[in-house]
């Protein structure tokens, strides 16, 4: 029975997979766009709820890696003309090195001191490059790609974090490293009794959400064209991820999947009306933590033992 | 017994989420007794403490108080009513003096305006807090700080004393002497609920004790009535 | 050497404004152990409502203080009693995020209702300044900030210290369960705690109001600066409030004096960075 039903769950996942992956084939230039945005928040919410699903770190700060990310894309190509897609990795290997000094001053924290070191790191990001004359201050910097760009090459770039993010998740929390961080979610002090890194663990975390933040950033801002301080490193970032992982279902795989495609939805509908779409999201994510602290996902977890992508082995 | 239980329990079970704790309590404390309780760690003693002192609430069965029925009412009220709890583990309030703890005593509207009297006593009663009024509650030794627990109850003005385990890590002589206080508050006219592990002096001092197994009552009689076989078998549930 | 001492004292005055930006946040994370993200937003709508009862009744903001204190209080108690205490439980996460999901729907409220443009609450005494002598001379604005920040700081030490409310709400923080023993209703203490604590903000939204100009987006900013206060002053300490209050004033007035006016905020976040990493607990706060 579970056997049967295992064949007909992975079925359905890989195709909707090559559905996602073939988008370019199959959509109009509208689905185009909505499935890259698609695969941008949900890689970006995947990162956010690694930390804060999984690895107790809630990070308001995933923004400084945003715009970091962003920023190293549009210097390379526009100062230095380096190719594009070189660029991109170069913005995940800046935010690394970014999370890493980061760690050396936030990782001596605990919980809300945490959440508001990266929340600080973020706004001294931001007025730092709206006064540095290097990226030319607030006015902001171009993205150009040496070569032209195809939307659809942009898409395939965003698929390939999107879905990699998804596998990347999974295959981690498989590993040793991944039933450290369950155990220790449970419970920090008796893991580390038991030999759980804990500081490690939360470390190689921020790391490689770092990493992948950076990337996906990248990418998104060579399909924006254009990066300026005062939104590449807002907190609006952490609203959106916050949102996203909240409502799809916080410390699940699933969550943030279903949290990034309600997001893309909403913000269809609420394009032109942007501080009422920020209140709303607001207004949701606090309800939903009243009402259904888990989230969708996680509430249909817990009522049904429903799950598509368990991290558990059997 | 003079009519009119002080506190009469009638059937009370409660529960902690799905863990069925209390089962079917009937107990009585009469005006001005001294009740034990009895019963090794689990057996739900200070569950029914708790209960009475409206920190949980019964899920079947009533609890009446001087003739009102008080099931279900919260902490704040059951005190400004006159049942004060002395809880297990002192848990005096350590970043208050010892003034100020004795001061939260007297926390309700009525125990307000007798405040400066309430305190005349408690001094009396505890020279020793009288002479540390304004040392930090944590820095008390743990004799100390029971007295300090007990005077804090008693600044409510209570009808009804609830002591949890008061003996606890208290060293004999230190024990002797508080009882020797439960004694006095006693010939005030408190009615007190004596919760304890220590078998032996707590039925010394009791009027009439329980002894409770698994959130059950497995005995109950006057102290002279119990033979020492008796206690032991349903204390340990032989 | 020139105008150093001046910045020294703009900066010590400048600090007194900071300690009363900060208390709310401090009390209310001693005690109910909720650190308020929508703490900047909150002083910034008191702002805004001063503004708007200074356009409808053309009267002087320091005189919208006598309405701003008891709605902020309203609004703090309410806040608390019926958002709040119902996450509250032992988990950090879920408050956190419900404050800053607060925070998200205040500040784009204030956008749409009043405009992104900057305000300002003006009064006579935004200009005044008067001589100490010497090269030194203070801007009455920034001492009005000070006395008033001292006044009421030291009004609710008083009121924590000596009342059976504060005492309440002292005990309620040390020990929720035996603070209950004692009939101290602990639902309404916390609000209570939190009413204050949205009152001073209150206040302190009203004197940032007056002394800079303000945007619906202003709010975190502030909240920084409360939590580099907290944290440089440490918890739990009227002393260390104002003290962290003078530190960071002085760090950022000084900081923009070498580095240029650009860079204020940055050296403040510096500062508190570095706190934060070698002495987490606060240079006066308890180990």
């Amino acid at each position: 029975m579970t056997n049967r039903f295992t064949k007909i769950k992975w079925t359905i996942l890989a195709a909707v997979t090559v559905g996602l992956g073939t988008v370019p084939v199959w959509g109009s230039e509208y689905a185009l766009l909505f499935f890259m945005l698609f695969c941008i928040y949900l890689a970006l919410a995947q990162m956010w709820n690694l930390l804060a699903g999984y690895s107790g770190l809630i990070s308001l700060g995933q923004q400084s890696f945003v715009g970091l990310g962003g920023y190293t894309v549009a210097v390379m190509s526009s100062y230095y003309g380096i190719n594009i897609w070189i660029g991109v990795g170069l913005g995940g290997l800046t935010s690394v090195f970014l999370a890493l000094f980061m760690s050396l001053f936030i990782f001596r924290m605990k919980g809300v001191y945490f959440a508001i070191g990266t929340w600080i790191f973020a706004e001294a990001l931001l007025v730092w490059f709206s006064n540095w004359a290097y990226v030319k201050y607030g006015s902001g910097l171009f993205i150009k790609p040496t070569n032209d760009l195809s939307m659809e090459a942009i898409y395939y770039a965003a698929f390939v974090v999107g879905a990699g993010s998804i596998a990347l998740v999974y295959i981690l929390l498989r590993s040793r490293l991944g039933l450290g961080l369950m155990a220790m979610r449970d419970d920090d002090q008796v893991s580390e009794t038991l030999g759980v890194d804990v500081f490690r663990s939360k470390l190689y975390c921020f790391l490689i959400s770092a990493f992948v933040t950076g990337i996906t950033a990248g990418i998104f801002y060579v399909f924006q064209i254009f990066i300026q301080p005062y939104k590449a490193f807002a907190i609006d970032w952490t609203v959106k991820l916050v949102f996203m992982v909240i409502i799809g279902g916080i410390g699940t795989i699933e969550g943030p999947i279903l949290g990034a495609l309600i997001y893309v939805v909403l913000s269809q509908y609420l394009a032109e009306y942007f501080s009422v779409s920020m209140l709303i999201l607001g207004a949701i994510a606090i309800v939903v933590i009243l009402v259904a602290p888990k989230g969708i996902m996680g509430t249909l977890q817990e009522k049904l033992g429903f799950e598509i992508l368990s991290p558990r082995r059997n | 017994m003079p009519a009119g239980a002080a506190i009469k329990v009638s059937g009370v079970n409660v529960f902690y989420d799905d863990f069925h704790a209390l089962w079917d309590i009937f107990l009585e404390v009469g005006r001005g007794e001294i009740v034990s309780i009895i019963g090794s760690n689990g057996s739900g003693k200070s569950t029914l403490l708790n209960t009475l002192a409206g920190q949980l609430t019964p899920r079947t069965g009533s609890i009446s108080y001087f003739g009102e029925s008080i099931g279900g009412l919260p902490p704040h009220e059951t005190v400004a009513r006159g049942m004060a709890l002395v809880p297990e583990g002192r848990r005096v309030f350590p970043r208050l003096t010892v003034f100020e703890n004795l001061f939260m005593g007297s926390y309700t509207s009525k125990a307000r305006k007798n405040r400066e009297r309430s305190l005349e006593n408690i001094h009396e009663l505890f020279p020793r807090l009288a002479e540390r009024q304004n040392q930090m509650a944590d820095t008390l030794s743990g004799g100390e700080q029971q007295m300090l627990a007990i005077g804090r109850a008693l600044m409510s003005e209570p009808k009804v004393l609830l002591c949890d385990e008061i003996s606890l890590g208290l060293a004999p002589i230190v024990i002797k002497s508080i009882y020797q206080k439960i004694r006095q508050i006693n010939a005030l006219g408190l009615a007190i609920i004596l919760v304890e592990q220590d078998i032996t002096r707590s039925l010394k001092v009791a009027d009439r004790a329980y002894v409770m197994l698994e959130g059950k009552i497995a005995l109950e009689g006057k102290p002279c009535d119990l033979t020492e076989e008796r206690v032991k078998e349903a204390y340990f549930g032989i | 050497m020139e105008g150093l001492a001046q910045d020294i004292l703009n900066g010590l005055l400048l600090g007194g404004l900071y300690a009363i930006v900060a208390i709310g946040l401090s009390t209310i994370f001693g005690i109910v152990r909720l650190v308020n993200l929508a703490h900047g937003d909150l002083m910034i709508l008191a702002s805004y409502l001063s503004f708007f009862l200074i356009s409808a009744l053309n009267v002087s903001p320091l005189l919208t203080l006598v309405a701003i204190m008891p709605v902020m209080f309203a609004i703090g108690y309410i806040l608390q009693r019926f958002l709040l205490n119902r996450v509250l439980g032992e988990e950090m996460e879920p408050p956190l995020l419900v404050a800053f999901g607060v925070s998200i729907i205040l500040q784009n409220l204030m956008l749409m209702t009043f405009t992104p443009d900057a305000r300002s609450l003006m009064s006579d005494l935004s200009l005044m300044t008067f001589s100490l002598g010497g090269n030194l001379s203070v801007p009455v604005l920034y001492l009005i900030n000070f006395c008033i920040a001292l006044a009421v700081i030291a009004g609710q030490h008083y009121f924590l210290q000596n009342t059976y409310m504060g005492r309440g709400i002292r005990a309620a923080s040390d020990d929720k369960y035996a603070a209950q023993l004692m009939g101290v209703n602990t639902k309404n203490t916390y609000a209570v705690a939190m009413g204050i604590a949205i009152m001073t903000a209150g206040v302190a939204g009203v004197l940032v109001g007056m002394t800079f100009t303000f945007y619906p987006h202003s709010g975190p900013q502030y909240l920084i600066i409360a939590f580099g206060v907290v944290v440089i002053g440490g918890l739990g300490s009227m002393k260390g409030t104002f003290v962290g209050g003078l530190i960071l004033a002085l760090a950022q007035i000084l900081g923009a004096r070498v580095f240029g006016p650009g860079y204020q905020l940055l050296c403040g976040y510096v500062v508190l960075l570095i706190v934060l990493a070698i002495r987490p607990q606060g240079l006066l706060g308890r180990g």
